[in-house]
């Protein structure tokens, strides 16, 4: 059996019969079984997933219908709620929570009879682009286990790489979907800010935070979507995309279109390996038709610096939920006051969290509010308007995902302001909320880059497209499992 | 230049204690310092945008009950109170 066919290969084969549910499932947990004690991708596996693919098939079988997904396994970042099972976002802080709802995204996979394989690694509260913030240990590059997967949603990265997953779902709040899917050779996707309902994702920076699909393939990401998206009573921020299918018209190729590369995000601190890489790919969109240019849009400069100050900012509000009381451990209250007994709590946060909570609270307090938050917040503002006009002038704008190769572990982990620059190119999508999504592209000495593409907001089904059309172009080596 | 004694006096209000770990202040010190970039942007001048929601956009506010007792998966409650430390 092929555990490495794309969602829509794998639906097709179930309704073909050519192979059962349980079968596939079953398959997929000795994959896991195989792979996982060194790669790492799940904090927890859904034991009864079996038993629903059984009773999938019992309904197959006496006709029944059953939802789009047939089964499909999907493993989910752990900083999403699934009912009745361990939610942890990777801290000690949620070690023992349960979460006691689904997330809309959960209810609505669900639905469609998709079967929840586990709960995927991420860097502590999704504050990171390695898991070597993971207050459980870091996930592990399948290309190279040496080297990092990308994070923070790196777990899920690693399931859909290795095979222990068919798709994925992660969180994207500066690249968190699109670093990973990159560094481990899939298709991540971060959709326009409000597509997806946050609902039951654990906030970090919920202004520019969006839960993303991740997968083999960009129509893969394209039927995900389909399932998850639109507007959510329970999450205000939500669009109505009016039930729009985002596989129809997908090979409608890019010929004519105009694309702009952000000339901001080639330049210094590229490897070279990634610029050649990038320069190929622009070859291959004018040879599909489409034409190039450079754009240059100068607050890119500042973003990671805007990034970095309003998402601290964010994570200091939404994490003082985490207070021992109604969120976290469970120690008796007994010879404590009040504050010191939430500090001691608060302990249990891992350094990254840790240092971001101090910023977030530093950043805007009085006094600083001008230097820092307020000038972070006017820089979002002229990012957005410059991209705005850049859409004006081009349908796409293209930039490799991550400026640099994956790294080996430790590398950067004692220079904060080395890791900050990891997220130079996939920072201006969040902050200016637009959709954007990356495609595995080439594998430079064994190690794989991804080019990313961004559209206007809203103008998803373009975007898949054209990183179909660019998909289409690529012939990529297996990974070395 | 931020002082490390500022830093410190905000990761108390953060109620985070740091007498155990002052690496913390120093890497904490090093990030902040890069956000000084931001003085570059010359973007004073600039106006924030605002994102307004219409209130008719909201949901209906009214009480739906949860269903499960929310609290019994709390270890400090009594009836349905939640039980704090004691504020002094």
């Amino acid at each position: 059996m092929n555990l490495g066919i794309s969602a829509l290969d794998y639906i097709e084969a179930i309704k073909n019969g050519d192979f059962t549910i349980e079968e596939f499932v079953f398959e997929t947990f000795d994959q896991i079984k195989k792979v996982d004690g060194k790669l790492h991708a799940y904090l927890s596996l859904n034991d009864k997933a079996l038993d629903q693919a059984k009773e999938l098939d019992k309904k197959r079988k006496a006709k029944e219908k059953i939802g789009s997904c047939m089964g499909m396994p999907i493993a989910i970042k752990d900083n999403i709620c699934v009912k009745g099972t361990k939610t942890t976002c990777a801290s000690k802080m949620l070690e023992k929570y349960t979460a006691p709802f689904d997330a809309t995204v959960i209810a609505r996979l669900r639905k469609q009879d998709a079967l929840f394989i586990g709960k995927t690694n991420l860097d502590e509260f999704a504050m990171g682009t390695t898991t070597e913030f993971s207050a459980y240990g870091p996930s592990k590059n399948p290309w190279n286990q040496e080297y990092v997967p990308g994070g923070s949603s790196g777990g899920s990265a690693v399931a859909v790489s290795a095979l222990e997953s068919v798709v994925s779902l992660g969180s994207d709040t500066g690249g968190s979907v699109r670093n990973p899917a990159s560094f481990c050779s899939i298709v991540g996707f971060k959709p326009t800010y409000g597509l997806v309902s946050r609902y039951g994702l654990i906030s970090y920076a919920n202004s520019i935070e969006q839960i993303g699909p991740m997968a083999r393939t960009v129509k893969d990401t394209a039927f995900l979507l389909n399932v998850i998206s639109g507007i959510d009573p329970n999450d205000n921020t939500t669009i109505d995309n009016h039930g729009e299918d985002y596989l129809k018209d997908i090979d409608s190729g890019i010929d004519g279109k105009k694309i702009g590369i952000i000339s901001e995000m080639v330049g210094k601190g590229t490897d070279n390996a990634v610029s050649s890489a990038t320069k190929k790919a622009l070859t291959k969109f004018e040879d599909l038709g489409a034409k190039c240019e450079e754009i240059s849009i100068d607050m890119v400069d500042y973003s990671v610096a805007s990034y970095y100050t309003i998402t601290s900012t964010e994570a200091g509000s939404n994490l003082a939920r985490y207070d021992n009381i109604r969120y976290g451990f469970d120690f008796d209250l007994e010879g404590y006051e009040f504050n010191s007994y939430i500090s001691k709590a608060r302990r249990n946060f891992g350094p990254e969290v840790t240092r971001r909570l101090i910023i977030g609270g530093f950043v805007p307090s009085a006094g600083y509010a001008g230097k820092y938050f307020l000038k972070a917040l006017k820089v979002k503002s002229r990012l957005t308007k410059e991209i705005n006009s850049a859409f004006k002038k081009v349908d796409f704008l293209v930039a490799p995902t991550v400026p640099i190769l994956p790294f080996k572990f430790g590398e950067k982990l004692d220079d904060p302001v080395a890791m900050f620059l990891i997220d130079f190119n996939t920072v201006t999508a969040n902050l200016t909320g637009k959709p954007a999504i990356s495609v595995p592209f080439e594998i430079s000495h064994g190690l794989p880059i991804g080019i990313q593409i961004i559209a206007d907001a809203m103008q998803e089904k373009s975007l898949f497209q054209a990183a179909y059309a660019l998909e289409s172009t690529t012939n990529l080596p297996k990974v070395p499992l | 230049m931020v002082s490390k004694e500022e830093i410190e006096h905000v990761a108390k209000l953060m109620r985070i204690e740091l007498d155990d770990h002052t690496v913390h202040i120093d890497r904490v010190q090093k990030m902040i310092e890069y956000f000084d970039i931001l003085d570059k942007a010359g973007t004073e001048s600039e106006e924030l945008i605002i994102n307004e929601q219409p209130l008719e956009n909201l949901r209906e506010d009214k009480y739906e009950p949860y269903g499960d007792r929310l609290i019994d998966k709390l270890k400090h409650y009594k009836e349905k109170f939640i039980r704090a430390p004691k504020m002094v």
